[in-house]
């Protein structure tokens, strides 16, 4: 008896053990109708967005990552316009007692970027500041900040634009500064970076009154953006050429840099744009919403009723969710051109900037421009903000913050969009979600 | 035992249709009645257990303990319009023992799987509402359950016996679906945990020296469920998990009144024929599922068994060898189709020395069910039991070895 149920236990467990093990791999394909899925997913695409625009009081300039310079006019934004300011530092101080001043020259190298029609002439202008570049209060410069020069070019430069060359721009400059730069280094006036900054402040680059070309960058650093004295110097039997250098301060805290980047006289719509806390909603504006970088206008996106998804039956996740905005049809040319991306950023409700959106702390959100099917006039930007859209969802509290679409590194450019906001029947905004629900029974 | 000769498929299976329900009733019996369409209601049976009628066990025999183990394997063929497949399963059937309480009362205990849940749907495509998009979603579904049953048969006189039975079905059913749509992917895992005890009669009556009637009733039962529930799913390329094990309620499995008649009897001197008739009423049961109703059922099952002289002197004289069919017209209609389904078995009892009615039980069937027709399903598969059916003999002293 006792063996027999030793016995039994035993196969017990074996019987147990086994009941888990017919599971095989599968290719069959049973057919939609031999059994519905269990779980229901939906389309939604009439999320409410709400789109407006928005402009910054000032953005921060001092941290832009490259120089900015140049002027345009733009049928809806204005005369563009971007001037740089920038302290020097030398790169030594000693000039042998023997030399003699040759010339001095200002060098700057394109960095690729350029915004509007370059194939017209642009026009700089160099000044010297007359007081040193630094923040009025806090730590940094902005686009609206103010700096004083001395009216009179100390050099100027009539160009057509080459950015995507790689080379560098030679800007002669007044002989008069250079003597005058020379003799205090000879004469050891100059022999250190206090004494430099106070006899010499820094530029100013200021586009050309009339111009109407391009908005061009320059790289920003010491190595690419110099001011170089050349002067002679004599060896046992010839004389033999030399140079000091002034580069582009970028050492010094806070940084004596900004581009300060302004755009006069936009359409009627942007002028309303007065204060920082001013939503232009799009519906008030004939569906249309702007960015432009540099200036500080970015479109502000809205969901308000995300929450309203709860009002469908049984329990249900989020699993995709694609917003989708098209650029206003002809607002873009081969000149005005659209960037293929967009990045997107938090505010709070005083349109304060709060962080960039990110998935996972990480990860970027991107618009990126979805041009597949361009030929039928139909181009849109894409953003995922399916991580975003889960937070407004589940969140408790309704949230005051909202998005705004700006360019990546928008305090370094001055690209410019129009958008289809919502109201624009066949054009507008849309959020297209995937839901899926899979327990219906439960609410 | 009835509730084990209520369905006409499988046993440890690879089924589609274990999707449905509580997956694939399980058919395979105990014994020799695997070799006779799974016939044995009215089966006078006092060599071995007989384990579809609770009153059958007042006949163990006095200083006998029985004992059974049963392995089962099958080999399932499936096929629809477009697609066919064939998959193995090996697994064990049964346990049971049964022995003598006092004169013409016996007791058994059975471990079976009562249902089996094991599919494989790939590619199942659905439409996303509010597009003219579809997704394609796999499905698999793994488990079951299992009836551990407790028998008492007693025979009110030597001809007439009453048994009951009290079953424990319980079990888990794993269901997993997935999906990928666009950039995000999406699980659901399901465990559903069923349990409930239902109760069963029995009763057989000895008309003749040679000729048994029998009937049995199930009564129905509700089986409790509760689920729990995972769910996962990538949103912006980032694994959530969204929900973590939680439990919920899910609605009771109502298992229906089933009613069995049976008869056997001696044809000549060699044959015993054993033939049962079931109606379960899942009509009454109300439950539908998504794609399908429950509706109900008929069970119709022939089996003979042939020997030639249990006393016999050459061993082959001692074997038995068995025949039978069972049709059932199904309890599930899809777009109005019942799924039915036929067996055809045959089996051989070999004698296991002879001081005993120990016995090797080898059964082979061969199954059909469904259709392919429009969206269904068709099965045929190849079902081989094999059960020790042992007896133990106590108390008795060993007069020969």
């Amino acid at each position: 008896m006792g063996k027999v149920f030793c016995f039994l236990s035993l196969s017990i467990f074996v019987l147990w053990s086994c009941s888990s093990e017919n599971y095989n791999a599968s290719d069959f394909l049973a057919g939609e109708e031999f059994t519905d899925s269990n779980i229901r997913v939906a389309l939604i695409d009439t999320i409410t967005v709400e789109i407006s625009t928005m402009k910054f009081d000032s953005i921060v300039a001092s941290e832009s990552s490259r120089v900015l310079v140049g002027k345009y006019n733009d049928p809806e934004f204005g005369v563009v316009k971007s001037s740089a300011y920038m302290g020097l530092m030398p790169s030594s101080y000693v000039i042998d007692s023997e030399a003699e001043y040759d010339s001095i020259a200002l060098y700057m190298k394109y960095d690729s970027y350029y915004y509007n029609d370059t194939l017209r002439t642009n026009t700089l202008h160099v000044k010297r500041l007359s007081a040193t570049l630094k923040p009025s209060e806090g730590d940094y410069l902005y686009n609206t900040s103010e700096a004083e020069y001395f009216e009179d070019d100390i050099g100027a430069l009539a160009f057509m634009p080459r950015p995507m060359d790689g080379d560098s721009l030679e800007i002669k400059l007044s002989d008069a500064l250079g003597v005058d730069l020379f003799e205090k280094f000879q004469e050891k006036e100059i022999t250190t970076s206090d004494q430099f900054k106070d006899y010499f402040k820094g530029i100013a680059l200021i586009p050309g009154q009339t111009d109407n070309g391009s908005v061009i960058g320059f790289t920003k650093s010491s190595e690419s953006i110099f001011v170089r004295l050349y002067f002679s110097e004599a060896e046992e039997t010839e004389r033999v050429q030399s140079y000091l250098d002034l580069n582009m301060d970028v050492i010094s805290s806070p940084v004596p840099f900004f581009n300060r980047i302004e755009s006069e006289n936009p359409n009627t719509n942007l002028e309303t744009l007065s204060d920082q806390e001013v939503n232009l909603d799009s519906k008030d504006t004939g569906g249309l919403s702007y960015i432009q970088s540099g200036v500080g206008i970015a479109t502000r996106v809205e969901f308000p009723h995300i929450k309203n998804l709860y009002d469908i039956k049984g329990r249900g996740t989020i699993l995709d969710a694609v917003l989708k905005i098209r650029p206003l049809s002809g607002s873009f040319t081969d000149n005005l051109i659209l960037k293929d991306s967009l990045s997107v950023y938090i505010v709070d409700q005083n349109n304060d900037l709060i962080s960039q959106l990110l998935v996972e702390e990480i990860a970027p959100v991107q618009g990126i421009l979805n041009r597949d099917n361009e030929e039928f006039n139909d181009i849109y930007y894409e953003f995922s903000l399916g991580s975003y859209i889960e937070e407004l969802f589940t969140e408790e509290m309704e949230t005051e913050e909202a998005l705004i679409l700006l360019p990546d590194n928008y305090n370094s450019t001055v690209d410019r969009f129009i958008l289809n906001g919502s109201g624009n029947t066949g054009y507008s905004t849309v959020m297209e979600l995937t839901f899926a629900i899979y327990d219906e029974e439960d609410d | 035992m009835t509730g084990l000769a209520n369905a006409q498929s499988e046993g440890l299976t690879s089924s589609p249709y274990s999707l449905y329900g509580l997956g694939v009733i399980n058919q395979t019996s105990i014994g020799k009645t695997n070799g006779m369409g799974y016939a044995g209601i009215g089966l006078r049976s006092e060599t071995e257990i007989n384990n579809l009628n609770p009153s059958n066990f007042a006949l163990i025999p006095q200083n006998s303990f029985f004992y059974d183990i049963g392995v089962v394997g099958e080999l399932n063929s499936y096929s629809n319009a477009s697609y066919s497949e064939s998959k193995s399963t090996l697994n064990f059937s049964n346990l049971a023992f049964a022995f003598r309480i006092a004169d013409r009362l016996g007791a058994g205990v059975s471990l079976v799987p009562y249902t089996d849940v094991g599919y494989t749907l790939v590619g199942l495509e659905t439409n996303i509402e509010g597009s003219n998009e579809t997704f394609n979603s796999n499905v698999t579904g793994l488990g079951g359950l299992n009836d551990l049953s407790i028998n008492l048969g007693y025979g009110l006189s030597e001809a007439f016996r009453l048994g009951i039975k009290a079953s424990f079905l319980f079990g888990n059913i794993e269901e997993t679906e997935g999906f990928a749509i666009s950039n995000s992917y999406f699980q659901l895992d399901e465990v559903t945990n069923y349990s409930g005890v239902r109760l069963g009669i029995g009763a057989q009556y000895d008309i003749f020296k040679d000729f048994t009637i029998g009937s049995t009733v199930q009564l129905p039962v509700s089986l409790k469920g509760n689920v729990t529930r995972s769910v996962y799913k990538t949103l912006d390329d980032v694994e959530i998990q969204v929900e973590d094990e939680e439990g919920d309620s899910v609605s009771d499995f109502k298992l229906p009144l089933e009613l069995g008649f049976g008869l056997s009897t001696k044809l000549i001197k060699s044959f015993t024929l054993s033939a049962d008739y079931k109606h379960n009423f899942w009509d009454s049961t109300e439950q539908s599922e998504n794609v399908g109703t429950y509706i109900d059922q008929d069970i119709y099952a022939i089996g003979l068994e042939y020997l030639k002289n249990e006393r016999g002197f050459k061993y082959w004289d001692r074997v038995r060898y068995r025949g039978g069919f069972n049709y059932d017209n199904g309890y599930l209609a899809i777009n109005d189709n019942k799924i039915d389904g036929y067996a055809i078995t045959a089996g051989l009892g070999l004698p296991v020395g002879r001081t005993s009615n120990s016995m090797l039980n080898i059964s082979y069937s061969y199954g059909s069910k469904g259709q392919i027709q429009n969206i269904l399903v068709k099965e045929n598969y190849h079902t081989i039991t094999i059960n020790f059916s042992l007896e133990d003999l106590w108390f008795r002293d060993r007069k020969i070895n």
